[in-house]
């Protein structure tokens, strides 16, 4: 080890001087994957944002009226537009810290090796991988007014006093629809924390425990700041997870009732797919991509200074 | 590096040998006395369903191809929930079959998009084939003053009871006239039974009130909805479903709660009394419920009389087919009595009036249905009809709800729907 | 190993509360599962009864003969199966390269080309079906599976470099510049080094892009036109009719469907193995 370190010492000035010589070896590296991205990706991205400028017609040849912005202005002047981005968003903050936290509390239960934990471990990975439309459709039954959960809750439980509607109202059928995407979203950053919580050096925690911290502290002080880097990645993911949600919307409630959970994917679906309205339909989808950049980049910004003052 | 570099020219050089291959397919033989394709999307083998499309594929394809050697026909099943999206964006990129069996409702829209061939103009023989169908039917193909289609298949909503229903209610047949039915709604009160559901406010649902009580959605030019739809006998046919809704008669499926027993469950299980409902609901139902038995019977008529809505499919030819004579033949072929009559075999009503007798022998059922679409009428058939439902059902839900009267909620849905039909002029 | 303040009493309080947590959990997530299982083996006229039933009665195997014997099953099922691994070996690869790159290396114009990954991430994928399909078209990739590999590899670029970027960059530089020193290049470091030490990372990816590949719906659906390219989803989708469903059916399908990623999720997570990092760096 020492050996390291002492080469460590006389190479570091070289080293760097070294990357910066040989960056075009970053480049090979990059080349591929981002020659196949800009292609595949970005180039139809301008396409799209293209269609959102135009009146745009979809059979292949036709000619198209450039409108400018009137798919934005219809956009910010469109109430159901509005509604449904209340919608994505109240999705978003219902679904995100509970899949954060429940995701890491089953990380953390899951993290010693015993010979029950990968059965565990596949037991809460099982709602990530089965999909969308049959978990939805067994979610909508699930909350049917003489559903699952009316069952429990009313009739087992007592814990309401009445069966609830939960798909004939707006708020009501959110909290169906929240309910799934937790659930269905729990293995998938635990997922994330597993990996990243093999990486905390158990010198470190060794020492916490030496120095007298409890488990608690342990946590705040050492696992917590190591595992930082993916808790960004899984905040970030989430997020632009959460604000576009569709399947389960579509399965469950269909954005009704009379629109009352449409959220902004459904409705730009509504409007390219089923009204042909596609310059329209990609102008609200530019939007959310603008909304959901920009969050994300906040979110970056943010965490990434948390992180260089913590350490 | 060496790993990944040959990985991606394998995948590359994939796409290389497609592109020729692709050239080659591409470029269709046009003259008639060539071999060719005839490519057909449909939804007939949805759902684990094999009889509609073995009737086409075993008997009704190779008739066709023994009569016309020089076609070969080719079927490729899509599931309906993504028809209309594969058919965008094949339009989109230049990918689309030769035919489609459309939905009635997709019909103006490609049109006016200038997907779908006006066939009225360019097919020998349109005139004779469109007037043998039922009027409403055939009316769901016209844009513009031309025909884009032809029927295909054809179905429309009865008012389906069963006896136990009636027996609750104290009658003895089911009820014939708005007046009955509010009758049979009384008595029906408190018994845990309510006397109708349906599970929508969109047009398919609403009309056939509409119609039956007298009342009309637009003018006969289809450019004017204000007066029409939100005139004194359309207000009043609504408002008798509202009052029922608000004394509890009418469950709140009708105003999309998805979370309520649907009618094809709460008929058998007698949470409702009467629903509307097409011919596909019988072997549904002898597959769920075995032991329950439907009554079938014409809408309940008011002072227009008894008037349902008409549904179905149309054959369309695509306007950038390149074997549209070849294709011709086989949409000609589809209006047969052969075709017909094989595919009511298997649940697809017949779109011709005179095939109906043939169609009753085969299940007493199609009678009523029959009947029934001799009268039938079509939703609009405007290039905009997909926003037209969103309209209604965002404007009538409220007033279903107490919040605005029925006459505000269909004047204001009427409003909205003006522009849509001035617009594709 | 013995914490201070903490009896063996302690400590086995503690596990209890721990399975005791990690059991009502499971059931929470499996339950639903077992809904969609139960229903699988149910004839028609009993599926989702309301209130629902767990255990079939009466059971049948019907649904998953009828699934099993749809004409080209297996066809479909082996058209996924070559679609989804050829897909995530190459993404995985792709992506790895470019987050090693990211990570260890400086080159002009890094940080931007970084953040226009972030777009990958952020533009819904339902906006860019047209644009794809008519570059699929001139690239002549419409119809065939090549097509779908490309761009769903594409696809989960973006997602699988920020996720092992940020695994590459937490690895200890000295073991990189031991290797430099004995003459090892870059591709060696980063094949023998990076990668063997990002396994836990690596089986994240790999089970995850394994899983979106075997999945997806919406440009299978746009892409292919001949049945006999057509993936499981395309078959599942089928399944659902037009006034009616039978969800036995559709279940049964399921079920069939989501073995293949449950086998890849069991293999691949069997990489979280811990002790590499730790002992390389304690030496």
């Amino acid at each position: 080890m020492s050996s390291i370190v002492s080469r460590r010492a006389r190479e570091v000035q070289p080293a760097s001087r070294a990357r910066r010589r040989h960056g075009w070896i970053g480049l090979a590296f990059i080349g591929p994957g981002l020659l196949l991205f800009l292609v595949a990706v970005v180039y139809p991205i301008f396409g799209a944002v293209q269609m959102s400028f135009f009146h745009w017609q979809i059979l292949a040849g036709a000619v198209s009226e450039w409108i400018g912005l009137d798919n934005y202005v219809q956009a910010v002047r469109d109430p159901l537009f509005w509604s449904s981005l209340l919608n994505s968003g109240v999705y978003m903050l219902l679904t995100v810290p509970p899949q954060i936290v429940l995701g890491l509390l089953v990380a953390v239960l899951l993290k010693r090796a015993s010979p029950t934990q990968p059965i565990f471990r596949a037991l809460f990975y099982l709602p990530v991988v089965t999909s969308w439309v049959v978990v939805s459709l067994l979610f909508k039954y699930l909350f049917a007014d003489q559903g699952l959960i009316n069952f429990t809750l009313h009739d087992f439980l007592h814990l309401m006093s009445q069966d609830v509607s939960w798909l004939s109202s707006r708020w009501t059928a959110m909290i169906a629809i929240c309910a799934l995407g937790v659930w269905k979203g729990i293995g998938w950053s635990m997922m994330i924390f597993l990996a990243a919580l093999q990486g905390v050096p158990e010198s470190l925690e060794e020492a916490a425990t030496m120095d007298g911290a409890g488990r608690w502290r342990r946590f705040r002080v050492v696992t917590l700041p190591a595992i930082w880097p993916s808790m960004v990645f899984v905040i970030v993911l989430l997020v632009i997870g959460g604000l576009n949600v569709f399947t389960s919307v579509v399965v469950m409630t269909n954005g009704g009732p009379a629109d009352a959970t449409q959220v902004v994917l459904t409705y730009m679906y509504q409007q390219a797919f089923k009204n042909l309205d596609f310059g329209y339909g990609s102008a609200i989808a530019v939007l959310l991509a603008i909304i959901v950049l920009i969050l994300s980049l906040i979110q970056l910004r943010v965490f990434r200074d948390r992180s260089e003052v913590a350490s | 590096m060496k790993r990944s570099l040959v990985r991606l020219a394998a995948v590359l050089a994939t796409a290389a040998i497609a592109v020729p291959l692709a050239a080659c397919s591409s470029g269709g033989d046009t003259s008639s006395s060539a071999k060719q394709t005839v490519t057909i999307w449909g939804s007939y083998g949805n759902g684990g369903n094999s009889a509609q499309q073995d009737a086409l594929n075993k008997t009704l394809i190779p008739a066709f191809e023994k009569a016309n050697p020089n076609i070969t026909v080719k079927y490729v099943d899509v599931a309906y929930d993504s028809l209309l999206q594969k058919l965008t964006t094949s339009a989109a990129g230049g990918t689309l079959p030769d035919i489609v069996r459309s939905d009635i409702g997709w019909v103006p829209q490609l049109a006016s998009l200038g997907v779908l061939v006006p066939i009225s103009d360019k097919m020998s023989g349109f005139d004779g084939l469109a007037k043998a169908t039922y009027p409403g039917s055939l009316a769901t193909n016209k844009y513009d003053g031309k025909y884009y289609g032809l029927p295909l298949d054809t179905n429309t909503r009865v008012l389906i009871t069963d006896q136990a229903a009636l027996d609750k209610a104290g009658l003895t047949a089911p009820p014939k006239t708005f007046d009955e039915l509010k009758a049979m709604a009384d008595k029906l009160k408190g018994s845990g039974t309510q006397v109708f559901a349906d599970s929508g406010l969109g047009q398919w649902n609403m009309f056939p009130w509409i119609w039956s009580g007298g009342g009309e959605v637009t003018n006969a030019s289809l450019t004017k909805a204000t007066g029409y739809l939100n005139g004194p006998k359309s207000v009043a046919a609504i408002q008798m479903l509202v009052d029922m809704y608000q004394a509890g008669e009418i469950p709140n499926l009708i105003t999309g709660n998805s979370g309520a027993t649907s009618t094809q469950d709460g008929l058998p299980k007698q949470n409702y009394a009467t629903i509307l409902d097409g011919p596909w609901m019988k072997s549904i139902w002898k597959a769920q419920y075995a032991s329950f038995t439907p009554i079938w019977a014409p809408v309940p008529a008011g002072a227009g009389g008894s008037i349902s809505v008409v549904g179905g499919e149309d054959i369309v030819l695509t306007s950038t087919s390149k074997h549209q004579a070849a294709a011709e033949k086989f949409i000609a072929f589809t209006q047969s009595k052969t075709f017909q009559i094989d595919m009511a075999k298997t649940g697809q009503m017949t779109v011709v009036p005179a095939y109906a007798d043939a169609q009753a022998q085969l299940d007493p059922t199609y009678a009523i249905y029959a009947a029934q679409l001799k009268t039938a009428k079509a939703r609009l058939a405007i290039p905009a009809a997909s926003k037209v439902d969103g309209i209604l059902t965002d404007a009538l839900t409220p007033a279903f709800e107490g919040k605005v009267s029925v006459k505000d909620a269909l004047t204001t849905a009427a409003g909205q729907i003006d522009p849509l039909l001035t617009a594709q002029k | 190993m013995t914490r201070p303040g903490e009896g063996r009493r302690g400590r086995a309080s503690g596990t209890v509360v721990r399975y005791v947590l990690l059991v009502v959990g499971a059931a929470i997530m499996v339950v639903p599962f077992l809904t969609m299982l139960s229903t699988s083996f149910t004839g028609q006229a009993y599926v989702l009864t309301i209130p629902p039933q767990i255990i079939p009665n009466p059971a049948t195997l019907d649904n998953y003969a009828q699934a099993l014997g749809t004409q080209d099953f297996a066809g479909y099922f082996l058209n996924s199966a070559i679609v989804s691994v050829l897909a995530t070996a190459v993404a995985v690869l792709l992506s790895s390269m470019m987050a090693y790159g990211f990570a260890r290396f400086d080159f002009p114009g890094k940080e931007v080309m970084f953040r226009l990954l972030l777009l990958g991430l952020v533009v819904p994928a339902m906006m860019l079906i047209i644009p794809q399909f008519v570059l699929a078209k001139q690239l002549g990739l419409v119809d065939t599976l090549a097509g779908l590999v490309v761009f769903y590899v594409a696809g989960n670029l973006a997602f699988n470099t920020f996720l092992l970027r940020g695994f590459f960059a937490s690895l200890p530089g000295e073991l990189d510049q031991a290797m430099q020193v004995d003459g090892a290049n870059a591709w060696t470091r980063y094949w023998r080094l990076a990668m063997p030490l990002a396994k836990p990372a690596l089986g994240t990816v790999t089970i995850f892009t394994f899983l979106s590949c075997w999945d997806e719906f919406a440009w299978a659906l746009t892409l292919i036109q001949t049945p006999d390219k057509a993936t499981l989803p395309l078959a599942l989708s089928l399944f659902q009719g037009e006034n009616s469903t039978q969800w036995g059916l559709v279940f049964a399908g399921s079920v069939i469907a989501v073995i293949p990623v449950i086998i890849v999720f069991l293999v691949f997570q069997r990489s979280f193995v811990q002790g590499l990092t730790s002992g390389a760096v304690k030496g």
